[in-house]
């Protein structure tokens, strides 16, 4: 039947049935479709009461934020289609972030926590595994650093993360059918625990015995924070690549609120055109010194789109600066940096709460379609992996906010003010990583190609940045 | 004359001094104090001494008369002496200058024979002696080295095996020094050989790769390696039925050519072939499987790269077990279309992994499952909860043309009007409203207008947003997008708007459904209208 009524009745009815569903959602109600929401409905829903609760709890309104999450509840689980999932994992965060206003709360929920590290690990075998990102970010640094070393006899690898034989051994076997035959090989792998250094060596040089490569692996048990660039060991006259996957991010955690106090917030010190010149063109050690200062805003250099108008401003980051400032002083032939392509190092939480709901729903969506739901390996993979992710970007601030995964064109900047030169990746590591897809049968991945730099990308959203540099002079 | 116990040579018995120049010694006075002579040049107003072989060789010529315990210096000796309360006697250095004492050796054939060429060190002599014509007793236990002076011995197994670099030419260095410098040399005589290799094939792109190599490698054969590959695909491909995924693997087994072996046709037929590529879409997993048993038997070419995708990147047993179950028929039919494939040494089941991976993507039986907006279909209500849902990145981007995902104040304000009512987006009352189509509730659904399967106006299949049954398949899945300028004419307005009116929502929950149905359809009629 159809009745003529004032629009503003309009809005009225779709709330009340929603309103009746999500009052008695389990209770036979007149309206026997309040029972089941479609996902699309169920999906909406949770997107939105997630922002809500975010926004509560944002300005600390833990009352309303507890409803929200309540009702969040309701539909929200780590068994249901991806949509329910990610609330499942963002409203656990939001929890755990509000009761950081309890410490002794917090602690005590946490105390009987097990953290066991070879979990850690296993679950980033299985994103390995089960993803084909790593694997396409393997192949594509591999490639790059064959191409670098076209011609050296003597090749020094750096991986900053070392867990995952399977990218050396790849090496391995195409630097030996090298036409110049293979160089002296050596790598050098940094982790946490000796235990993954001590297979990955066994493995390699097992590799390296059957294929007839000189080949040496230094281990050295660290972490990226701490480590000391002698220990690497660089020796003169060899050619040396760095292999960043998902590592550099990390250095950006500071403590935020140090640097707000320390520095006046607002764009006192942005620098126009000229200025961003100047910068480019600063001896390295001015740079470092800018960088371990406040706040740089600069100008992309092309004022003409509206989104580059705005500045694009860095995090100062005393520790990324360092660093990168360390590696540089390696004079690397090449280095290879893997990172998430998402904003996630706004100080604001709305902002990454908005950002890591695009991110990491696009990451459900590729689990949801790679791998059955009913999986436990994917399972684990969204626990242990996605949701510490998520619950470290959202729940966590300052230096234990680790997870401040920041865009290209950012870490961009960063390189090129610590003194590296883009070198572009080329269009073979393209179609062999194509071809790795079509392979595997992995459906709806792409790889997008920007200014020699490679996007792994789900559905043409970019999820990761590939981008390989150089070591270079100021002239 | 003083000289050390022994025979004296009858070249130089003790003679007074050995001329730099010749062979006649001359008698110079002795020098003030001791200092050392360049090399090779011993001092012209030296003491040569001549030491028969025996005493060279000699070790612990001093032996204790008590003990048999020998010592190599008489001064030794005499301490030890004294421990068994024996007279002794230390020699003192002598108050008159000491000749500085050169020594040669007693090998007639040795260059160091001649007086000229002696050396100063009675070590020194004794340790050429042994090195250079005596037996090599001591060997080197990680090499074949072979040593006859100790200490050369030992130094040498210090350094051995700790090389640090190996040049081209397969020599070894433990010192950096010393392999650069080889390399410079040596790297001249390799470059040249490597040029020459290189020159007469060309390189048309860039990689490290033999030019025979060619990227565009499709198939894999089987155990055969035909280098002739065609750089056009497109050729292979049409002329190969799916099953035969084999194809020449390049001798270089690397990255490219491990990658090129997996995907055969399937690399190359979705971007050239569509015709093709349909026809063999049934075969689609069969092609999967193809790669694998491609990359298997390409990896039966005794290449290791091709080994890759097995080894690389070859999923986990638990994955291939996960999926295994879930697609049985899949498994045995790759299997089937794998044996023709040629041998393959790793077996079918490590090729199946990936095949179970592509499998449980080709789940659905759609290449994407849960696709993108471009590729949303819409479940025929009701709709079971297993099945597809919308992916999460869909359903963002409907709350966000929904101006949902902004934190809208209006959105806010409703809650904070309501808090006990959970506010929801227009969208998601009217999606869910849309659901209700199929109710029973008959009269809901029309009264909300949208269970009016015969309308087939564009606004009413903008507004419902799913139930392609009812209303057609939808591929609009901008309908969101469509419901609100449906609605309102714009996302936003219709938002507030729906928002606002929050406040009165509970009241109009007596009123029900019809109610609400009406308005809304109406609203709906008014624009059809």
């Amino acid at each position: 039947m159809v009745q003529d009524e004032g629009s503003s009745s309009v809005t009225s009815s779709p709330l009340q049935y929603f309103s009746l569903m999500s009052l008695s959602p389990g209770i036979g109600s007149p309206y026997p479709w309040l029972k089941e929401l479609k996902s699309e409905d169920r999906g909406l829903y949770l997107i939105h009461h997630l922002l809500v609760c975010a926004n509560h709890v944002a300005s600390s309104s833990i009352d309303n934020a507890n409803l929200a999450l309540e009702r969040i509840s309701l539909h929200a689980s780590p068994d249901g289609d991806a949509m329910q999932r990610i609330a499942a994992y963002f409203t656990e965060a939001l929890a755990d972030r509000i009761l950081k206003n309890w410490p002794g709360l917090h602690k005590a929920l946490n105390s009987t926590k097990i953290t066991s590290i070879t979990e850690r690990i296993l679950v980033q075998k299985l994103f390995f595994e089960l993803c084909p990102f790593l694997k396409l970010s393997y192949l594509i640094t591999n490639q790059a650093i064959l191409e670098a070393m076209e011609g050296e006899k003597m090749v020094h690898i750096i991986d900053l993360y070392a867990f995952e034989p399977a990218q050396w051994i790849n090496l391995l076997q195409s630097l030996s059918t090298r036409p110049e035959g293979p160089p002296h090989l050596r790598i050098t792998g940094i982790h946490e625990q000796k235990e993954v250094l001590e297979q990955m060596a066994f493995r390699l040089t097992e590799e390296a015995e059957k294929l007839d490569i000189p080949f040496q692996f230094n281990p050295i048990v660290c972490t990226l924070e701490n480590l000391d660039v002698e220990s690497l060991r660089v020796k003169t006259g060899e050619a040396l690549a760095i292999s960043s996957v998902l590592q550099l991010h990390s250095l950006l955690a500071i403590d935020d609120e140090m640097q707000k106090r320390s520095s006046p917030p607002s764009a006192s010190k942005s620098l126009n055109s000229n200025n961003l010149q100047r910068v480019l063109h600063m001896k390295q050690r001015t740079l470092g010194e800018w960088l371990e200062k406040d706040l740089i805003n600069i100008y992309s250099p092309s004022p003409d789109s509206a989104s580059a108008s705005s500045p694009l401003s860095l995090n100062a980051s005393p520790k990324m600066g360092s660093f990168l400032t360390a590696l540089w002083g390696l004079s690397p032939k090449l280095m290879v940096i893997t990172e998430q392509e998402s904003n996630q190092n706004g100080s604001g939480l709305m902002e990454r709460v908005l950002e890591a709901l695009n991110f990491y729903a696009a990451m459900f969506d590729c689990l949801e379609s790679t791998i059955p739901r009913a999986s436990v390996e994917r399972q684990r993979v969204e626990k242990m992996l996605f949701g510490e992710e998520i619950k470290n970007i959202i729940a966590c601030e300052g230096v234990k906010r680790r997870e401040r995964h920041e865009k290209l064109e950012k870490w961009s900047l960063r390189l090129e003010l610590a003194g590296f030169g883009r070198v572009s990746l080329s269009y073979s590591g393209m179609l062999q990583a194509g071809r790795l897809l079509q392979s595997y049968g992995f459906d709806g991945y792409n790889i997008k190609e920007e200014n020699g730099c490679f996007f792994l990308c789900w559905q043409e959203r970019p999820m990761f940045s590939v981008s390989a540099w150089r070591f270079r002079r100021y002239d | 004359m003083p000289a050390e116990v022994g025979n004296s040579s009858p070249t130089a018995s003790g003679e007074a001094s050995v001329s730099s120049s010749g062979n006649q010694p001359p008698p110079p006075p002795p020098t003030a104090k001791k200092k050392r002579n360049l090399p090779g040049m011993p001092d012209p107003d030296a003491e040569v001494i001549a030491l028969s072989p025996k005493t060279l060789l000699a070790t612990n010529r001093f032996v204790c008369e008590i003990c048999n315990k020998g010592f190599q210096r008489d001064q030794n000796l005499q301490l030890h002496r004294r421990g068994h309360n024996l007279p002794w006697k230390l020699r003192q250095r002598s108050g008159k200058e000491v000749k500085k004492r050169v020594y040669v050796c007693p090998e007639l054939t040795c260059v160091h024979h001649d007086p000229s060429r002696a050396l100063g060190d009675l070590t020194g002599i004794k340790k050429h002696f042994c090195r250079k014509h005596g037996e090599k007793k001591w060997k080197c236990e990680k090499c074949s080295k072979k040593y006859a002076v100790q200490s050369d011995w030992k130094a040498h197994s210090k350094i051995c095996g700790t090389r640090e670099y190996k040049c081209d030419c397969g020599t070894l260095f433990s010192r950096r020094d010393s392999f650069i410098t080889h390399r410079a040399f040596c790297d001249a005589l390799a470059e040249e050989s490597a040029k020459a290799e290189t020159q007469p094939q060309p390189q048309p792109q860039p990689q490290p790769y033999p030019p025979d190599q060619d990227p565009r490698l499709t198939m894999p054969s089987p155990a055969t390696e035909k280098p002739d590959l065609e750089p056009d695909p497109k050729v292979k491909i049409s002329a190969s039925p799916p099953p035969p995924p084999p194809a020449a693997v390049q001798p270089s087994a690397t990255v490219l050519s491990s990658i090129l072996a997996d995907p055969p046709a399937a690399a190359e037929l979705p971007e050239n072939h569509p015709p093709q590529v349909l026809e063999e879409q049934p075969v689609r997993t069969n092609l999967i499987g193809s790669c694998s048993s491609s990359s298997t038997s390409s990896s039966s070419n005794g290449h290791t790269g091709n080994s890759l995708i097995a080894g690389l990147f070859a999923p986990s047993t638990s994955s291939a077990s996960l999926h295994s179950q879930q697609a049985p028929a899949f498994t045995d039919l790759i299997r089937a279309m794998a044996q023709p494939d040629g041998p393959s040494d790793l077996g079918p089941s490590p090729s199946l992994e990936p095949i179970s991976l592509c499998l449980s993507t080709n789940h659905g039986g759609s290449s994407s499952l849960f696709g993108g907006p471009e590729r949303r279909q819409y479940a025929p209500p009701p709709p079971p909860p297993s099945q597809p849902a919308m992916s999460a990145t869909a359903l963002l981007q409907k709350a966000a043309q929904m101006g949902a995902t902004a934190t809208n104040a209006s959105l806010l304000r409703g809650l904070g009007i309501v808090p006990s009512q959970p506010s929801s987006g227009a969208a998601e009352n009217i999606h869910w409203a849309s659901t209700s189509m199929d109710s029973e509730n008959a009269s809901v659904a029309s009264g909300l207008g949208l269970g009016l399967p015969s309308d087939g106006s564009s606004g009413l299949k903008e507004l419902m947003m799913g139930t392609p049954s009812v209303f057609g398949p939808s591929k609009t899945t901008l309908d969101f997008l469509g419901l609100g300028m449906a609605v309102g004419g714009s996302p936003n307005g219709s938002l507030s708007a729906l928002i606002t009116s929050i406040g009165g929502g509970l009241d109009v929950a007596a009123t029900a459904a019809p109610f609400g149905g009406g308005d809304f359809s109406g609203k709906e009629m008014g624009r059809r209208s």
